[in-house]
Parts: C-alpha cells; sequence; structure tokens
C-alpha cells in the first residue's frame, strides 16, 4: 500500500514538473509574474513529492520489505542498518531516485536564494532544471521504478553487493551525485542567458560558486573513490581509467577548464561562445556518464546495474545537444568577444593555453573511453583501452597542464614585460632544476623526475606568490604571519584559495608520480613467523583469525612490519578477506595498511592453507601515495576559502541586488 | 627570453622611428613564432615518446628486471617474475583489470603458463606475442598500433595540434579587427584587488 502510495508520487512529481517547466518559459517568455511564481512553487513541490518518495523507498530498505523488487535485490536482513539506509544509491532504480532528489534539492535551493534576484534569467532556471528532472523522473515513472513489486514475499534479500559494503563506498556516490547533479545549476544559468538573450556578466559572476561547490564534491567524490579502489580493489593502485571512472572525471575537467575560463570572461569580456560550450559540454557529460554508468553500454567492473533505460538517454542526449546548438547560433552575434588578446606573454593567454589543455585530455579520455565501442563496431576485434593508453596520452599533456599552472599566475593581465618575467622565474626555475636533479640521483628514474622537477616548479611558484603576498600585508599593516595568512584568505579568497587548490593538484601530481614510477611490489607465500624483505622493510606473518559478522566472516592475517636496519617494530597490520554468506565465491579484500607521508606498505592477502599456518600475499610499496589524501584535504580548504563570500564582496552583491529589485 | 627589457625597448622603437603598435605586433610575432616552434617539439616529443612500444616500457614502474627475467631453461621461476610480466598484459574475460591482480581462475591459469615458458627461457615479447594471438589485442590493454586501430593514438595528437591553430589563427584575428567594444570589466573586480595590487607592484 503505502509503496504504491510512493509510485503515485513519483507519477505526481513528473506531472507537477512538467507543468514546472511549461510555466517556467511561458512565464519567462510573457514576463507573466504570477506564472513565475507558480514555477518556484513547482520547485519546491517538486522537491518535497520526490523526497517523500525517497523517505518510503529507505522505509521499505530498513524496514526489509522483500516484496519490493528493489529492496530484495540490494539488501537482505543481515545487512547492517548503516549499509541499508546507503542500499538506496546501490542500485539502479534507486540511485536514480537519489539523482532526482538531489537535482530538486540543489533547484530549491538555486530557486530559494534567487527568490528576488535575477528576475529575467530565473524563470529559465528553474525550466532547465526541471526539463532535467522531468526526465529522470520519467525514466522511473516508465523504466525503473523502484517500487516495482516481485510475485511473491521473499523471506530474504538477495544482499548489497559485497564491493559496495566500505564505508568510502557509501560517501563516495553521494559526493559524486552531489557534485554531478550540481553541474546542472551552472548549465541552467548558462541556459538561461541563452533563452533571455542576457548575454551580459551576470550570468557568469552568478554561477561561479554554484560551480566551485559541485565542482569541489565533484573532485572529493573522485578522490574518495580512488580511497575505495585503493582500499578494497587490491592492486596497489588507486585509478584504474575505467569507463565509470573516466565517466565521473570527463565532467570535472571541462567544469574545470570553465572555472578558469569565465575569469577570462569576467575580467576581459573573451571566451563567451567558449564558455557556453564548456558548460554545457559538462552538462553533457554528466548526463552521457549517468548514462554510460547506468545502462551498461560500456563494459566494465563498475556495471552493476544495467536495464532497459539507454534509449531515453540517447534520446534526452539528442535533445540536449540540439537544442544548445540552436540556441547557440542564433545567439552567437550576441557573444562577441569586447577585447583582442593583446599578448602572448599574458594571463589571459596563459589560461586559454590551460583551457586548451585540459579541453585536449577531455577529448582524449572521452574518445579512448568510447573507442573499443566504435573499434568493436567497425572491425568486429575487441580490443581494450586502459591504462596503458591514457597514461602514454594524457601523462605528457597533465605535465603540461603543470607547468601552465606554474605559469600562469605569474603572468600580469594583457601584457607582462620581460624583466618582471625574469624575476617571477629565478626562484620557481632553481627549485625545479635541483628537485629534478636531486631526484634522479635517488630515483634513477628521468620519466619521474621530470614530472617531480615540473612539480616542484609550480609548488615554487604557489608558495613565491604567498610570500609576496604575506610581506606586502606584513609592509602595510604590521600584522604577524597567522593574522597575515587569514587576512590574505579572508580578504582575497578567490586568489590565495585558488593558490591552495593548486598547490593541492600539486600533492595529488606527487603522489601519481610516487605511485607509478617508484612501486615496488613483491608475491610471497609465508610460513607462520616467516620474514620477507622489501623497500627497506621486514614483513612478518604471525597467523591466521577469523572473525564472525552479522553477513559475512572475516580471515585477517597478523602482520607485523619492521624496519630492516634497525630492526624497530613499526606496527601491526591485518590484510583480510571478508567472505559474504550470500556470495561465497566473491570474496572482497581489505588491504593491510600502513601510511606514511613517505611511503606506504601495502599487503593484500591473496590466500591461507586451511590450518592457517601459512599465506601468500601481494606486497607493495608505494611512494608518496598518502599526499593524494593530504592533497585532497587541501583541495577542500583551498575551495572553500575561494567560495566563501569576502567581506567587500559581499557587500556589493547586496547593492546589486538592491539595484536590481528597484530597476528591473 | 626573446623580449629585452623595459628601457631598452622604448629605445629600439625610437631608433627604428616605428610606431608603438607595429612594433607591439612585430614583437608579438618573434613571441608567437618561439611559443609556435616550442609547441611544435613539445608535441613531436610526446608523439614520440607514446607512441613507440620500447620507451614505453621503460616507464613501465616495474623495478623488477622485467625484460629479461630467468633466461636461462630450467632456471627456477618466482611468483615476482611472473608478476612482472603479468603487469603488461591484461585479463582478457573482465575489461580494465591487470593480470597479476585479476583473481579468476582463467587468469590464474595464465599466470601458470607465464611461469612455465619463462621456465623454457621464452622472452616477455614472445609471451605477450603468444596471449595477442590466443585472446586477441584485448590482453594488451591499449589498442594495437595498426590498421583502424592507429586512430585511437593519433585522433587525440590530431585535436591537440587542429586546436592550437585553430586558437593561434583566432588569436591574431581578433587582435586584427579594428576597435573592439571597450570593456567595463577589465577594472579589478573590487577595490581591495586593486589596493593588493598597488602593494604587491610596490613590493616588486
Amino acid at each position: 500500500m503505502i509503496f504504491d502510495v510512493g509510485h503515485l508520487l513519483l507519477i505526481t512529481a513528473l506531472l507537477l514538473a512538467i507543468f514546472g517547466v511549461v510555466v517556467a518559459f511561458w512565464g519567462g517568455h510573457t514576463r507573466n509574474v504570477k506564472l513565475v511564481a507558480s514555477s518556484f512553487n513547482a520547485v519546491y513541490a517538486t522537491f518535497a513529492l520526490v523526497a517523500l518518495a525517497a523517505v518510503i523507498l529507505w522505509y521499505g530498505l530498513l524496514g526489509d520489505h522483500f516484496e519490493l523488487s528493489y529492496v530484495w535485490n540490494h539488501s537482505e536482513i543481515a545487512l547492517p542498518n548503516f549499509y541499508k539506509f546507503a542500499a538506496l544509491w546501490g542500485g539502479q532504480a534507486g540511485s536514480l531516485l537519489f539523482w532526482v532528489l538531489i537535482l530538486t534539492a540543489f533547484g530549491t535551493a538555486v530557486a530559494l536564494q534567487n527568490r528576488n534576484k535575477h528576475q529575467v534569467l530565473m524563470p529559465y532556471v528553474n525550466g532547465v532544471l526541471m526539463f532535467t528532472s522531468v526526465f529522470f523522473l520519467t525514466l522511473l515513472v516508465f523504466a525503473a521504478s523502484p517500487f516495482e513489486r516481485v510475485a511473491f514475499v521473499p523471506a530474504d534479500g538477495q544482499g548489497l553487493n559485497p564491493l559496495l559494503q566500505n564505508y568510502w563506498m557509501v560517501i563516495h556516490p553521494v559526493m559524486l551525485y552531489l557534485g554531478y547533479v550540481g553541474l546542472a545549476v551552472p548549465f541552467a544559468f548558462a541556459g538561461a542567458a541563452l533563452i533571455s538573450r542576457k548575454l551580459d556578466n551576470e550570468w557568469v559572476r552568478t554561477v561561479r560558486r554554484w560551480t566551485l561547490i559541485p565542482w569541489l564534491f565533484l573532485s572529493l567524490g573522485i578522490i574518495m573513490g580512488s580511497q575505495w579502489a585503493y582500499m578494497e580493489l587490491g592492486w596497489g593502485g588507486y585509478w584504474a581509467w575505467d569507463p565509470v571512472e573516466n565517466a565521473s572525471f570527463l565532467p570535472w575537467l571541462t567544469a574545470t577548464a570553465f572555472l578558469h575560463s569565465i575569469i577570462i570572461q569576467e575580467q576581459r569580456g573573451i571566451l563567451k561562445v567558449w564558455n557556453m560550450v564548456l558548460i554545457w559540454a559538462t552538462y553533457f557529460l554528466v548526463i552521457l556518464g549517468t548514462f554510460t554508468t547506468r545502462s551498461g553500454v560500456l563494459e566494465s567492473v563498475h556495471a552493476f546495474a544495467r536495464s532497459n533505460v539507454g534509449v531515453y538517454f540517447l534520446v534526452f542526449l539528442i535533445i540536449v545537444v540540439f537544442s544548445f546548438l540552436y540556441l547557440l547560433f542564433t545567439r552567437l552575434p550576441l557573444l562577441k568577444a569586447e577585447q583582442p588578446i593583446d599578448s602572448y606573454m599574458s594571463r589571459e593567454a596563459a589560461f586559454l593555453a590551460n583551457n586548451w589543455v585540459f579541453a585536449a585530455i577531455a577529448f582524449a579520455t572521452l574518445w579512448g573511453t568510447f573507442f573499443p565501442m566504435f573499434s568493436e563496431l567497425l572491425t568486429g576485434q575487441r580490443i581494450s583501452v586502459a591504462a596503458p593508453f591514457f597514461n602514454k596520452v594524457n601523462g605528457p599533456l597533465f605535465m603540461l597542464l603543470v607547468i601552465l599552472m606554474g605559469v600562469g599566475p605569474l603572468m600580469g593581465w594583457r601584457h607582462t614585460s620581460a624583466a618582471s618575467l625574469r624575476k617571477q622565474f629565478v626562484w620557481p626555475l632553481i627549485a625545479m632544476v635541483v628537485i629534478g636533479v636531486v631526484t634522479y640521483f635517488v630515483g634513477r628514474s628521468i620519466f619521474a623526475s621530470l614530472g617531480l622537477a615540473v612539480l616542484a616548479f609550480a609548488a615554487a611558484t604557489i608558495v613565491q606568490e604567498y610570500v609576496r603576498g604575506l610581506m606586502a600585508r606584513r609592509a602595510t599593516t604590521n600584522e604577524n604571519y597567522l593574522v597575515a595568512m587569514g587576512n590574505l584568505w579572508r580578504r582575497n579568497g578567490r586568489r590565495y584559495g585558488g593558490y591552495l587548490v593548486h598547490l593541492s593538484i600539486v600533492m595529488i601530481g606527487v603522489a601519481v608520480v610516487g605511485n607509478e614510477f617508484y612501486q615496488q611490489t613483491t608475491n610471497v607465500t609465508l610460513a607462520r613467523g616467516e620474514v620477507v624483505q622489501l623497500g627497506g622493510f621486514d614483513i612478518e606473518f604471525g597467523g591466521m583469525r577469523v572473525e564472525n559478522e552479522s553477513n559475512r566472516d572475516v580471515y585477517a592475517a597478523q602482520v607485523t612490519i619492521f624496519d630492516t636496519d634497525s630492526g624497530k617494530q613499526l606496527g601491526e597490520i591485518a590484510p583480510s578477506r571478508n567472505v559474504y554468506f550470500k556470495t561465497p565465491d566473491m570474496p572482497t579484500s581489505e588491504v593491510g595498511l600502513r601510511m606514511t607521508p613517505i611511503q606506504d606498505v601495502y599487503v593484500v592477502l591473496n590466500g591461507w592453507d586451511d590450518t592457517g599456518n601459512s599465506a601468500t600475499f601481494t606486497i607493495y610499496i608505494n611512494p608518496l601515495t598518502m599526499w593524494m589524501w593530504i592533497g585532497g584535504l587541501v583541495l577542500m580548504l583551498g575551495t572553500l576559502i575561494a567560495s566563501w563570500p569576502s567581506p567587500t564582496r559581499r557587500r556589493s552583491e547586496t547593492f546589486s541586488a538592491v539595484a536590481y529589485a528597484t530597476g528591473d | 627570453m626573446i623580449e629585452s627589457s623595459h628601457s631598452r625597448q622604448d629605445m629600439q622603437y625610437r631608433q627604428f622611428g616605428m610606431h608603438r603598435h607595429a612594433y607591439a605586433a612585430m614583437r608579438k610575432q618573434s613571441g608567437v613564432r618561439a611559443l609556435v616552434v616550442a609547441l611544435a617539439v613539445a608535441t613531436a616529443l610526446w608523439a614520440a615518446l607514446a607512441a613507440r612500444p620500447l620507451l614505453a616500457q621503460n616507464v613501465d614502474p616495474t623495478p623488477i628486471p622485467a625484460q629479461e627475467p630467468a633466461a636461462a631453461a630450467g632456471t627456477p621461476v618466482s611468483a615476482n617474475d611472473i608478476n612482472a610480466v603479468a603487469r603488461q598484459l591484461w585479463c582478457p574475460l573482465c575489461s580494465g583489470v591487470r593480470l597479476d591482480a585479476c583473481e579468476l581462475k582463467a587468469c590464474a591459469q595464465m599466470k601458470d603458463e607465464i611461469g612455465i615458458m619463462l621456465g623454457q627461457g621464452t622472452q616477455v615479447q614472445e609471451i605477450k606475442d603468444i596471449f595477442v594471438n590466443r585472446y586477441g589485442p584485448q590482453v594488451l590493454g591499449e589498442p594495437p598500433r595498426s590498421g583502424f586501430n592507429w586512430l585511437a593514438w593519433a585522433l587525440p595528437f590530431i585535436v591537440l595540434v587542429g586546436g592550437g591553430v585553430y586558437l593561434y589563427t583566432r588569436a591574431r584575428a581578433m587582435g586584427r579587427e579594428p576597435n573592439p567594444a571597450p570593456s567595463v570589466a577589465a577594472a579589478p573586480t573590487s577595490e581591495y584587488d586593486r589596493k593588493l595590487d598597488a602593494e604587491l607592484k610596490q613590493y616588486d
């Protein structure tokens, strides 16, 4: 009964969203205040209905209502409540519902924030966002209903995919979805600007924060996904260029390019068409990414759920492409650049180059992801495009990007004199050479040293900028360093928060180079008390133990790590295997990890004999990998600083809001 | 780089009797030329590095000597020797999983076979070829550089270079357009930014 209500709520939400789209566009077009007000109400009401439907599904999951096909397929009685809750996004229908939930929540937040601002744009913003909701609600009602029943009431469910039963896997999709779905907001503003022909910088200024926040979620989602892969999949790495990973990375690339290029539009009035294309591409890639993960069109280890939603997605993608192209071409004359690019030695030129490389990486990634499909269609031969391809093609491009990251901030707008360039580049270049040479003599890998040298260059430019900012503040205000730093962040967060994000990218780059080039590995079978030596560590196997959990047995090996030189005990770890009762042939791995900023000792339990007297391990020494997670934290800090409303700007925003209210 | 310091610039264009804009255009072009040359060199280098399998193997992170393990027949083959080869191959059944990390029965058999072949003194490249013959190019984890699959490697380069050329010509064309619309956005975004920039300039 209650689940019929759930289904009914979704149908009502769909009808309401269609109504909302119509009144939003019609109201915006005719400037009819009542219709526009109605569109706002439709946004709120759709959110409420979808939220209610989600609550009902949660009720079904937590209450073990296995008469629901979704609950039966993705939960079981013995599943811990935490994972029952998370099972909402563990399967197809549920995750689509979760998508709409987040989308309508974002729509509501945007509507509330801008209820009395941007009168020309807002009706269309509501319209575009609700149009997206209409699509996903259509899927939920017609193709993948989470409230579908099974003919009988099963005694127990089939359990959640064991790979998903991990803390990171619970939070990672939430973050990813918040990022993914949130990027629909800047697209909605862009679409609104195109439709209303109000193509000044208003939409660009408004979407900066609405892009930064989803971008932060998306970045954290990707990093958490890497953390999950590192801890769970047990192959010593964190990123495999798997189609689904690429699906999350593609909109990140275009969104990052967009975040940079809107700065040039704001400052110099150029790249207006390009910005439109970028944010549209981001939106397109978000939908495409959802499509590839949800339709199973590309084979991948992530393809947990497949169903007949593919055709719906294709139709929607075609609509998105053609409606955008139509709008863009009819509005082209309104998107003329206000200024030329004066010099190639300018910040805008560096930004331009940055966008060029980002676009190239995005293209190569998209192309590589879909290439097996083309190849199989045309030649009938199955090939795989995995890490070797992406590392070779994207690796050098990322290096170019890091160089630009160092160069860009040192350039002035319009033109930079040679003297100033020379002065700016001395220290970073010294840092680059020193790090390159030193790491070469330590690590003996030319590619790794090249990478680290470039990263050192970028890091040095950031440090230099910070030192300069701090000195300037201290010279005028006599603040101590901490206060000066705080004030830099508070008063000029866009700039200094941005530098912090750059620094976090450097850290992540260091982790990538360390893991990619300096990794050591071995594969051993150890008897109880036996020791293996790798990378300066003695690793001793101390025996097996078994723990019984509600839905699985955990087989853990006791492993102790010693320093080879001093013989000092450094720590104990327990690489283990989870054997789930529902899927005993799919044991999941829990890596034993000792993490330090210099290197991780990473031990995977491959197997053991029944007596527990010997066990087989794959052991990796992963240098510098921890910097990826530290980088994630710095990235968060930097983005928050960059998006925090600054004291001076907040006042001007209030003024402009008043101006809109009185003048429009 | 190619440019001289400010005072010398002033002197130069006075000397040549050139109009300031004409001089700027000329100076820009030499900068552009340098940029184009640098880009061409970088792209060529990149193409060379990415497309040559020989170098690509050096990039492989395996620190264990992967090229010539256990050359003589009868030499005992360790799990590490096998994994060093398995790291260069991909599971033919599950796309995106490296052979050394794959736990399928079929993959375990493949690894056993690698062990036998290594024991017989088969070279790594030969082993890879044998698996490619049997399972198809899927086991390489990258498109083979032949036939239609060349396009997988070529198109990203074409797009990169094409995009660069397009940007370059567009930027030049933009520079030649007379009297672009004046911008109001060029001013620093806030009073504080302006102040800070001024302070920074002073500090420089």
